[in-house]
């Protein structure tokens, strides 16, 4: 085996043992101490020089000194910034297709189609994006359930930070409808699950009136009201299970809204139906216009990847350009930012498009707070993912400088109280560096394979399944 | 019926008139008649029994008779009874009859998927065994004497398939176990259905049939342990699924790149508890193998041996890394006629080339692992007293492309015989 089969041998070995490593040793977390390090916890203000403790997966303690245990692993972080892992608010990424073909699937389920092995995943691993909350994508009515993984695991189950976080919707219309009749549906779907529980109810109802030797001649109407409360949760049929929560108010949902005027519809949808409550809006670049709406509703909501929306003036051709997240900060509404798979360019970070609102006039720590805290809320996740504070998980990054500034990496990872990231054995990152005079010569791998938003084949060409096979 | 139709029809029926009468004509002894189950002593220079202790034996006889191995040895001591004809093998090698557990070529042919549901449960390969067609004539060229003809992958659930040997006048002869698996395919292929379906929906589906399944294998276990007093009522389509829940044999599922084969592993594995066969352990499906470990699953690689990573441009022989993480119970198919049904030990062959460097084992994965991960081991797959007489004569082992089957027996008769019709191989 020659010096490069030898080296890239080791790449494949490395990415796997590394994700082996890492899940079978959650269980007994070390606990670790990052000192000297300046600390950006984006809830409150940086500690120039202060330590950070992670015990049982957990943050311990933040603050310019902490009480380390005598066997906690020590990690000198001088020069270094301690920054909460940033989360994707909404992707469709490390599924192997956006959507199904049908509309109002609210029994599907994420969970099914992760591929762990994407390289997306590990591209975000090494982008510190150690949350993704993945999602079914647009081109939907009602679509299944989404779950926050981290990107590191073998499978589904190893990566899940929180299963069956969401429910996604669409109030923009699937191709092939319109929008009064993407509305119809929404309308028939909850109309068709009164129909079922209360078909279930009166059937519960008449059970026990028969169980009790009763008579069973009571009106439809009053059977259905009073075996409301004999229904089980195991006589729910799977199907409705999720929309049954969801129009109780207990489920959190993902709205998407591609124009200004699917805005009011969202919200008079969610309200008619009564989750908006749970309501978080995934926004067009254009749906700024909507924005008396949005804040009248005052829903958190997930900007589009493209933060910079262009309209030619009809008339004279000339183009105006309006930078979202400004408008939507301005009008004091929680935002979470996206990442722009179809570019080659810096919209592919997170921190380069929070680096962008900051540009525009977005202050610095609403930047910040659009890239970690707001989208961990807007998950109901605020309590364990989001910033540095004690008894949060451990979803901790070491970058070499600052977030927002392009000479920045991604030193160290940690989920969960464990490394899963050290940018040192980062083959692939140091393939790319390499210098070409390296005995290896320049790289000729591509680091990722490039996907066009909504475009229905992930990582086209790279399974090629065998075309005479039965 | 239009026109085209029924022209194509008549077609039909002209060519299978044609095959039947071609199936008449074959040359082999027809069976029923003593003569031709003769008891049989071979001698060989080598006998890979391929038994639980592996035993080889240098210089060894087997005997035959009744269809049945009466005894393998030495020839220093297995005694030769009286009334056996001798066929002395000189320097070649007895080995078992080779068992591949991925098969469509058994059958017809045409009837492989039913194309109008994602999940089929209800259909049987059973319907459609063909004994004697031509396939099966090349594929006892290649020693091949058992498989499991199972249904296509262009749904989710395509069926029962059924293990069967690959010679015999009949269904009823042939069939060793109907089902002897239930057909999977998790992805791949099925994405092709005429209604697009991606894994979220595909996934959700197949869970939702084999649901209702054990719901009804659980209800009537509940009945006749006596815990439910009124039985559930009779359903034709989930009764099948009883024996499959009970373990009586396999899943054997299309699972290839790596999502899939890890549902495959988590769903029909870890949460119906089901004896599960990973049919196509291709693709990067060996990056699982740790999965795979744990739970002491079969893998049988195949029909691709090989795979090309493209993110680090590796090539990467499957069996091989299988093999390197630990994997012991490690198989290989044809899928044929994907790939041609009597170059199943070519394929281990290939398999080998790409670095798996344990040739026992490649050849152990064309007979003794594939009957195991079927439940047939009791009958086929090893050479060992008590077991069906079937085996190949070969010149030498199997997974040497200059090696050549000679004669292939198959319950005690000559199915194949170099001497009166060689086929390519």
């Amino acid at each position: 085996m020659n010096q490069r089969r030898l080296h890239h041998f080791a790449t494949m070995t490395l990415m796997l043992s590394a994700a082996i490593v890492a899940f079978a040793s959650v269980a007994q977390a070390q606990t670790v101490v990052l000192e000297n390090g300046k600390i950006i916890p984006v809830n409150g203000e940086p500690i120039e020089k202060g330590s950070v403790l992670i015990k049982n997966g957990r943050i311990e303690a933040v603050g310019e000194s902490v009480d380390a245990p005598f066997d906690a692993k020590v990690i000198d972080c001088e020069g270094k910034v301690i920054f909460p892992g940033m989360i994707d608010a909404h992707t469709w990424r490390g599924l192997d297709v956006p959507n199904e073909s049908p509309g109002v699937t609210p029994f599907l389920n994420v969970y099914d189609a992760i591929d762990p092995s994407q390289l997306f995943f590990e591209d975000s691993l090494r982008d510190g994006v150690l949350s993704i909350h993945v999602s079914p994508g647009n081109n939907t009515i009602i679509d299944g359930m989404t779950r926050v993984v981290h990107p590191i695991g073998l499978t589904p189950e190893q990566m899940t930070t929180a299963p069956d976080v969401a429910m996604k919707l669409s109030v923009t219309p699937k191709t092939g409808y319109d929008r009064m009749r993407q509305m119809a549906e929404f309308r028939e779907a909850f109309r068709k699950l009164d129909e079922e529980m209360g078909q279930l109810a009166e059937k519960k109802y008449e059970d026990k009136l028969r169980e009790d030797e009763k008579d069973l001649s009571v009106p439809p109407d009053e059977a259905r009201e009073k075996g409301k409360e004999l229904i089980e949760p195991k006589d729910i049929p799977d199907k409705n299970r999720n929309l049954l929560m969801l129009s109780q108010g207990k489920l959190r949902n993902f709205i998407y809204c591609g124009a200004a005027m699917d805005v009011p519809a969202a919200i008079r949808t969610a309200k008619q139906f009564g989750f908006l409550d749970q309501s978080v809006l995934v926004l067009g670049s254009e749906t700024f216009k909507a924005v008396d709406a949005l804040k009248e509703a005052g829903r958190p909501v997930v900007l589009d990847g493209n933060l910079v929306h262009t309209e030619a003036d009809a008339l004279t051709g000339e183009e105006e350009e309006t930078f979202v997240p400004k408008v939507i900060d301005d009008a004091g509404l929680k935002f979470a930012l996206q990442r722009q798979w179809g570019s080659t360019l810096g919209e592919r970070y997170l921190w380069y498009q929070a680096a962008r609102c900051v540009r525009e006039g977005v202050s610095r720590d609403h930047a910040l707070k659009s890239i970690t805290l707001w989208p961990a809320e807007m998950l109901g996740l605020g309590d364990r993912l989001g910033s540095l504070e004690k008894g949060k998980d451990a979803n901790v990054l070491v970058l070499s400088g600052d977030p927002l500034d392009m000479t920045t990496w991604v030193e160290l990872g940690f989920v969960q109280g464990e490394k899963v990231y050290d940018k040192a054995e980062d083959i692939r990152l140091n393939r790319l560096f390499a210098a070409p005079e390296d005995e290896l010569g320049p790289s000729t791998a591509p680091v990722s394979e490039p996907v066009e938003e909504g475009h229905t084949e992930v990582h086209k060409g790279e399974y090629q399944e065998p075309k005479t096979d039965q | 019926m239009n026109a085209y139709v029924r022209r194509s029809w008549v077609a039909g029926m002209l060519i299978a008139s044609l095959m039947l009468t071609a199936i008449a004509q074959a040359s082999v002894p027809a069976d029923g008649d003593a003569a031709a189950r003769p008891k049989v002593a071979i001698k060989a220079a080598k006998i890979i029994t391929m038994d639980v202790d592996d035993t080889v034996i240098n210089n060894g006889v087997m005997l035959i008779a009744d269809g049945k191995i009466v005894a393998v040895g030495k020839q220093s001591k297995v005694e030769i009874p009286e009334g056996f004809d001798v066929i002395d093998h000189g320097d070649g090698w007895i080995l078992p009859g080779l068992v591949d557990c991925h098969n469509h070529i058994a059958g017809s042919l045409f009837d492989l998927n039913d194309g109008v549901y994602l999940t089929n449960p209800g259909l049987r390969t059973v319907d459609v065994v063909t004994p004697r067609n031509e396939n099966l004539e090349n594929c006892l060229s290649g020693g091949i004497t058992s498989v499991l003809l199972i249904p296509g992958s262009g749904n989710n659930m395509s069926g029962f398939g059924t293990t069967t040997k690959t010679f015999g006048n009949s269904t009823d002869e042939m069939v060793i176990k109907a089902p002897g698996s239930l057909k999977i395919a998790q992805a791949g292929n099925p994405e092709r259905y005429w209604y697009r379906v991606g894994r979220r929906f595909m996934n959700w589906n197949l869970r939702q049939t084999l649901e209702k399944a054990k719901l009804y294998h659980d209800g009537w276990t509940a009945y006749q342990k006596g815990e439910i007093p009124e039985p559930p009522t009779f359903d034709i389509v989930w009764s099948d699924f009883r024996d499959l829940f009970d373990g009586q044999f396999p899943v054997s599922v299309h699972t290839q790149i790596y999502q899939v084969y890890m549902t495959t592993i988590t769903m029909l594995r870890d949460h119906f508890g089901l004896d599960v066969v990973t049919d196509h352990s291709t693709f990067d499906s060996y990056k699982l193998a740790s999965l795979i470990k744990e739970r002491d699953m079969y893998a049988i690689v195949g029909p691709r041996v090989f795979h090309f990573d493209r993110r680090d441009r590796t090539i990467n022989g499957c069996a091989a890394r299988f093999a390197e993480q630990g994997i012991k119970r490690l198989g290989i198919n044809t899928d044929a006629p994907v790939i041609p049904q009597e170059d199943l030990p070519y394929q281990a062959t290939m398999a080998c080339w790409y670095g798996w460097n344990d040739h026992y084992a490649a050849i152990k994965g064309i007979t003794r692992i594939p009957a195991e991960s079927l439940g047939i081991i009791d009958r086929v797959g090893s050479l060992e007293a008590g077991k069906d007489a079937d085996f190949g004569l070969w010149t030498g082992s199997p997974i040497d492309p200059r090696s050549v089957c000679k004669k292939t027996f198959v319950d005690g008769r000559i199915a194949y015989d170099v001497e009166v019709k060689r086929r390519t191989r």
